[in-house]
């Protein structure tokens, strides 16, 4: 150190800051790789991202808002009675559901399982953001100040969308299901098979189940809730087409997710109700 | 407003359009073809910087398209600081070449950038890379010329003022 504050040519030298801020680089890469250690540093440069966010999104919001001053009141009337129709099937089909979680849950307990505790969730809203990345990531607007946490489960009224990957102070980066990065544990619906479904793209592909299991084009996948990080039993895609891997070892399947991945403003996001117990 | 601040403030003015730029959410067709602005302007600014302090400007506005991308702290300062570098040390002679050498040498630089980024997304997540990540590359020799041409006008009516 000595040396180099008696030199100063050297500290100076475009070489010497190049070499330096690579350096910089590298450290805060494998920081953030390997445990998190540069999420205070991401939470305080997160801040100074806010107003852009905000600028980008001004004119989407300004848009909207024209439009729904400008939109015709017959129009709003038909939106308003379709509205009100689906709300009376939703309230229909609730109240067969109430009696059969009723049931379920004296089932349940005559078996003596363990009770499936109902989700909690709070809304979010996408972010018209680009992302020029590899990876598929949709930016939603709350982050760790409401008490978002990486791993996340993010869903949406179709079907499981993802999980929280990356975290900001005040918006979060989603990582959606059909990132090829991606892996998510699933439960064939019809057959309680579990498998893990990876992403592919556009859609999902289950690359590793037995030639002997019953897997059918129509079944619905759903969560299968091993490894916590999903809660069980959510709506995730259904398999569109099947074949035989090449070795013949292992049959293969693509699912197409519920979720219009390229189309959502809205997503809730799940909290788990009391922290995991150990080892269950 | 006196003389020291004024080229600062437009450099940050620009830099900051180049990063809304980035984060537009252009049509899906185009978006492939979409290229790195914060790359180009920090080119343009590495170019016509009298000494390197650019280069901490480069690694500042790398780390804020990190944290705006959702990608690995320093990934995009990486590749920012390199450009920022390689421009920087040969800038007395290139502002000399003529315009056709500059855009190729331009186009080398965005390639490096590319595959920097590309490396480090191989090596964290094992993203395979695509010819199709090539493509800005068009729409930055497109983009260029008028950049410059853009940027150049705005200094000088600066400096005239």
């Amino acid at each position: 150190m000595e040396s180099l504050k008696s030199n100063p040519k050297v500290t100076q030298s475009p070489l010497f800051k190049f070499l330096m801020l690579e350096f910089i680089c590298m450290l805060l890469m494998i920081a953030d790789k390997n445990n998190q250690l540069a999420q205070p540093i991401r939470n305080t440069l997160s801040l100074a991202a806010i107003p852009l966010i905000k600028i980008i999104e001004w004119p989407q919001q300004l848009y909207q808002i024209t439009e729904l001053a400008v939109s015709r009141q017959a129009q709003l009337i038909q939106e308003n009675n379709l509205l009100k129709e689906q709300l009376l099937e939703a309230e229909l089909k609730l109240q067969q559901n109430v009696s059969m979680a009723e049931e379920n849950r004296r089932l349940r307990t005559m078996l003596g399982a363990s009770e499936n505790s109902p989700l909690t969730t709070s809304v979010a809203f996408v972010s018209n953001i680009n992302q020029s990345q590899k990876k598929q990531h949709v930016v939603i607007d709350q982050g760790s100040a409401d008490g978002l946490f990486i791993g996340q489960a993010v869903l949406n009224l179709d079907g499981v969308i993802g999980q929280v990957d990356v975290l900001g102070q005040h918006f979060a980066h989603v990582i959606l299901v059909t990132d090829t990065t991606h892996a998510i544990p699933i439960e064939v619906l019809r057959t309680g098979l579990r498998t893990i479904a990876y992403g592919a793209g556009t859609e999902l592909a289950l690359t590793e189940v037995p030639t002997s299991a019953d897997l059918q084009v129509g079944d619905v996948l759903v969560t299968s809730g091993f490894g916590n990080r999903f809660p069980r039993g959510l709506k995730l895609a259904t398999i569109n087409s099947m074949a035989v891997s090449q070795d013949r070892t292992f049959q293969t399947a693509q699912a197409q997710p519920f979720a219009q991945l390229d189309r959502l403003t809205e997503v809730f996001l799940v909290w788990p109700d009391q922290p995991v117990t150990s080892d269950e | 407003m006196n003389k020291a601040t004024r080229p600062a403030l437009v450099l940050h003015l620009s830099l900051l359009c180049a990063t809304l730029l980035n984060l537009f959410p252009w049509p899906a067709p185009m978006l492939s073809f979409q290229p790195h602005w914060v790359a180009l302007m920090i080119a343009y600014w590495s170019l016509y910087a009298n000494n390197s302090r650019i280069m901490y400007v480069a690694f500042g506005y790398g780390l804020l398209m990190d944290v705006l991308m959702g990608s690995l702290l320093g990934k995009h300062g990486m590749s920012l600081v390199a450009l920022s570098f390689l421009v920087t040390k040969s800038a007395k002679q290139l502002r000399m070449t003529s315009f056709w050498q500059l855009l190729l040498m331009v186009l080398v630089w965005l390639f490096n950038d590319i595959v920097i980024r590309a490396t480090i997304d191989w090596l964290s997540f094992r993203h395979k890379p695509a010819l199709v990540d090539l493509l800005p590359l068009v729409t930055a020799a497109l983009i260029w010329p008028w950049l410059k041409y853009l940027v150049d006008r705005i200094q000088l009516s600066y400096r005239r003022s």
